[in-house]
């Protein structure tokens, strides 16, 4: 059927059952070197607290990505701390930088936010913010107690906030523009230095371009109620910030924008919008102005007015350190701390417009600028200080008290109205009264021995009027005027006597124009009375030698 | 018990069909399957597949079996750390089934198994009727440890509240899976007639 020959192989023949348990093993080793290149770096982390951290259980994540898995929890050598050791997943190894954050993440319930609700039940876990920092593959680190509100690499511009109280922010608090959350904030601190309150803030990007070097930061915390005489006005932010506080910020009318604000930029944060509208300036300058003056009525704040236009406000009465930096002595004058802003005068609101002011005060001290105290209401007491120039002013020179520029200063005002009393008084007092006073009272006497005989006189006087001819004087008197009237209508001109006097008159008046005819005549040629006159020719208009 | 056996007058039992036929065809008058006395290399494939389970019943025992994400937080179990967990939880009858058929009888079977294929070259050892009882038993027990690989399979199917509890199976499921199907294939690829086999050469 068929011829084909059967080959009988002998020995044994390879059976390709063994391949399986050789790819098993190949697959197993495969897996486990695959495993022991692929494992990441194991880290330390320190944290004061393990609470809800199990070793083998808790994770660290990243963007909610399991990264990592703590394999260790123990006590530092010192038993202060807790030492979480972790292990890494090798494609997180580049995270582990020199800024890189770690921090606990629990649930948090917040009046703002409610965060990390998942971990109630499923346990806290570990978040990584990878640093932006250039070395690589560090292995300690110190975790982070609190954790941070911004990512670092997140886009946007941190800015530092300072202020002198507190209000109500918190860390997590929303910073608003036109009321729109743009930003928060991350942090506050106290800085013991300069005792006022820091806070760390964050504007997200793109709202980032909103903030420039003039922009103005004003806490709208709570609710601000406002009575006048317009009515009550109650202002408040979101309902957010009326619950837990919150910072605004804007720039005023008038300004001009600046430059885009760079990370790390300094800003002051207001009490109020008001309080920003009474103090909008940043720049300005402190001086020292001493004044011999009672400072009753010198309110902190009181404006600094150049003839009549604020340029600043009464910083405080220098009172302590007058006391340390000058010997005690009665009369020294009490040096007063102002703070002068060159924007006011409408000057830009920058460092060079300082610089500007600063010089052109020092080339007024020299021709008379002057501070004064004075008196802004007479009801209150209430006092301002002016500058202005005098031009009797003493001379004065730079001085500089504590380290602050001084502004010379004159008495003015009720000061200066008080001086001038006390001099006239003074002066008052220097007059010799005492002999005036003797001589004016001999004369007073003298006056009266003078009076009396100016009675008899007027007496005697009396008599003589009493007697019976004086009274026919009137009568007699009477009947004279009446005859002097009749001889006075003889002469009236309507009269024969009148007449012919006016005629008399008339010829009189010509012979004497005729006799002043002749006199000119003489006066201009004495010898006519000897020679004929001769009349000079007619003048006849020639044309000039030249 | 002796008496001749079907090899001795050169009859083969098909493997599929089991028609007995002359050993000297090759091929089944009936069914045209390959005809053998014997199960072809039953040790050689045996011990292969005991091996393969052997190494697979390390990551199986290693890695976790059954991974439950509960509230976004994985816990990971293995199959003795799930039995020390129920023992903790005081359910013992539950741990011991588990660990009876997710731990004793793969293991069993798989010294049942190794100790069978070692004790085939060697006439004077026990009796070959235990033995093949042992054979029995390992090969009807083996079906058992399936039960673990079911348990993971039905969790992962009807758990799964996703966000709330989700079970996923581990790499172990797969391993463990692997260990029970290649024992169940290493018992039926050996040929328990070669136990007697032995038995009549040492005999005659």
């Amino acid at each position: 059927m068929s011829d084909l020959q059967p080959r009988i192989s002998t020995g044994r023949r390879f059976n390709p059952v063994w391949v399986v348990p050789v790819v098993a093993i190949v697959v197993g080793l495969y897996m486990v070197i695959h495993t022991k290149l692929t494992e990441g770096p194991e880290i330390t982390i320190q944290f004061n607290t393990a609470e809800g951290m199990e070793a083998g259980k808790t994770k660290i994540r990243y963007r909610d990505v399991d990264i990592g898995l703590v394999e260790n929890v123990s006590l530092s050598d010192n038993m202060d701390k807790v030492l979480i050791t972790a292990k890494m997943d090798s494609d997180a190894a580049d995270m582990l930088r020199d800024d890189t954050r770690f921090w606990v993440v629990r649930a948090r319930v917040g009046a703002g936010a409610v965060s990390g609700l998942g971990t109630l039940l499923s346990g806290a876990y570990i978040q990584l913010d990878p640093g932006a920092g250039k070395s690589y593959r560090k292995a300690q680190f110190i975790g982070l107690e609190v954790p941070p509100l911004t990512p670092a690499d997140a886009p946007g511009v941190r800015l530092t906030l300072y202020s002198e109280r507190a209000g109500s922010l918190n860390a997590g608090d929303a910073i608003l523009y036109n009321g729109y959350k743009v930003g928060r904030i991350e942090g506050v601190t106290f800085d013991t230095d300069k005792k006022e309150m820091r806070y760390d803030a964050f504007i997200d990007a793109p709202y980032n371009d909103l903030v420039t070097t003039n922009t103005r930061f004003w806490n709208v915390s709570g609710v601000s109620i406002d009575a006048s005489a317009a009515g009550i006005r109650v202002t408040t932010g979101s309902m957010e910030t009326i619950l837990l506080g919150g910072v605004a910020f804007g720039n005023l009318p008038g300004m001009p924008p600046g430059d885009k604000a760079v990370s790390g930029t300094v800003y002051k944060l207001n009490a109020s919008y008001q309080a920003l509208q009474e103090d909008p300036y940043r720049y300005g300058i402190y001086y020292v102005a001493e004044f011999e003056q009672s400072m009753r009525g010198l309110e902190r704040g009181a404006p600094v007015e150049y003839r009549g236009i604020r340029i600043g406000r009464v910083e405080r009465i220098l009172i302590k350190e007058l006391v340390t930096q000058r010997e005690a002595g009665a009369g020294k004058p009490i040096p007063v701390l102002l703070y002068l802003e060159p924007a006011r005068f409408g000057l830009e609101d920058s460092e060079q417009s300082v610089d500007a002011m600063r010089q052109s005060i020092a080339l007024g001290v020299t021709t008379g600028m002057r501070a004064t105290l004075q008196t802004g209401s007479l009801l209150t007491g209430a006092l301002y200080i002016n500058i202005d120039w005098y031009k009797d002013a003493p001379a004065a020179k730079a001085d500089e008290f504590d380290g602050y520029p001084v502004i010379p200063t004159i008495p003015s005002g009720l000061g200066r109205l008080e001086q001038q009393v006390g001099s006239l008084l003074d002066k008052l007092n220097a007059l010799p009264l005492e002999p005036l006073v003797a001589s004016a009272h001999t004369a007073l006497s003298t006056l009266d021995g003078t009076l009396a005989s100016l009675t008899t006189t007027l007496e005697s006087l009396d008599n003589i009027l009493r007697e019976e001819g004086s009274k026919a004087l009137p009568g007699e008197l009477n009947q004279t005027l009446v005859e002097l009237r009749k001889a006075l209508a003889g002469l009236s001109p309507d009269s024969a006597v009148g007449q012919s006097l006016g005629n008399s008159v008339f010829e009189l008046n010509r012979t004497l124009r005729n006799l002043e005819e002749l006199t000119r005549t003489l006066s201009e040629q004495p010898n006519s009375l000897v020679f004929p006159t001769t009349l000079p020719a007619d003048p006849i208009p020639e044309a000039s030698p030249q | 018990m002796q008496g001749d056996t079907a090899a001795s007058r050169n009859l083969a039992s098909c493997h599929l069909c089991l028609k007995l036929a002359d050993a000297r065809l090759h091929e089944c008058p009936r069914c045209g399957e390959p005809l053998h006395l014997r199960k072809t290399n039953s040790l050689q494939r045996t011990l292969a597949l005991l091996i393969t389970a052997t190494i697979l019943y390390i990551p199986a025992n290693i890695l976790p079996i059954m991974i439950t994400d509960q509230f976004g937080n994985s816990t990971d179990s293995t199959i003795l750390g799930g039995v020390v967990l129920l023992i903790d939880m005081g359910s013992v009858p539950i741990a011991a089934i588990i660990f009876i058929a997710s731990v004793m009888v793969p293991l069993g079977k798989l010294i049942a198994l190794f100790y069978l294929c070692w004790t085939v070259g060697r006439a004077k050892q026990s009796d070959p009727r235990q033995r093949t009882i042992m054979y029995r038993a390992a090969e009807f027990i083996g079906k058992w440890s399936m039960v673990d690989v079911f348990v993971v399979s039905i969790l992962v199917a009807l758990v799964h509240l996703t966000g709330l509890l989700v079970i996923l199976p581990g790499a172990a499921a797969v391993a463990f899976a692997g260990v029970v199907l290649v024992t169940m294939v290493a018992a039926e690829s050996f040929d328990p007639r070669i136990i007697w086999d032995q038995q009549d050469n040492s005999n005659e």
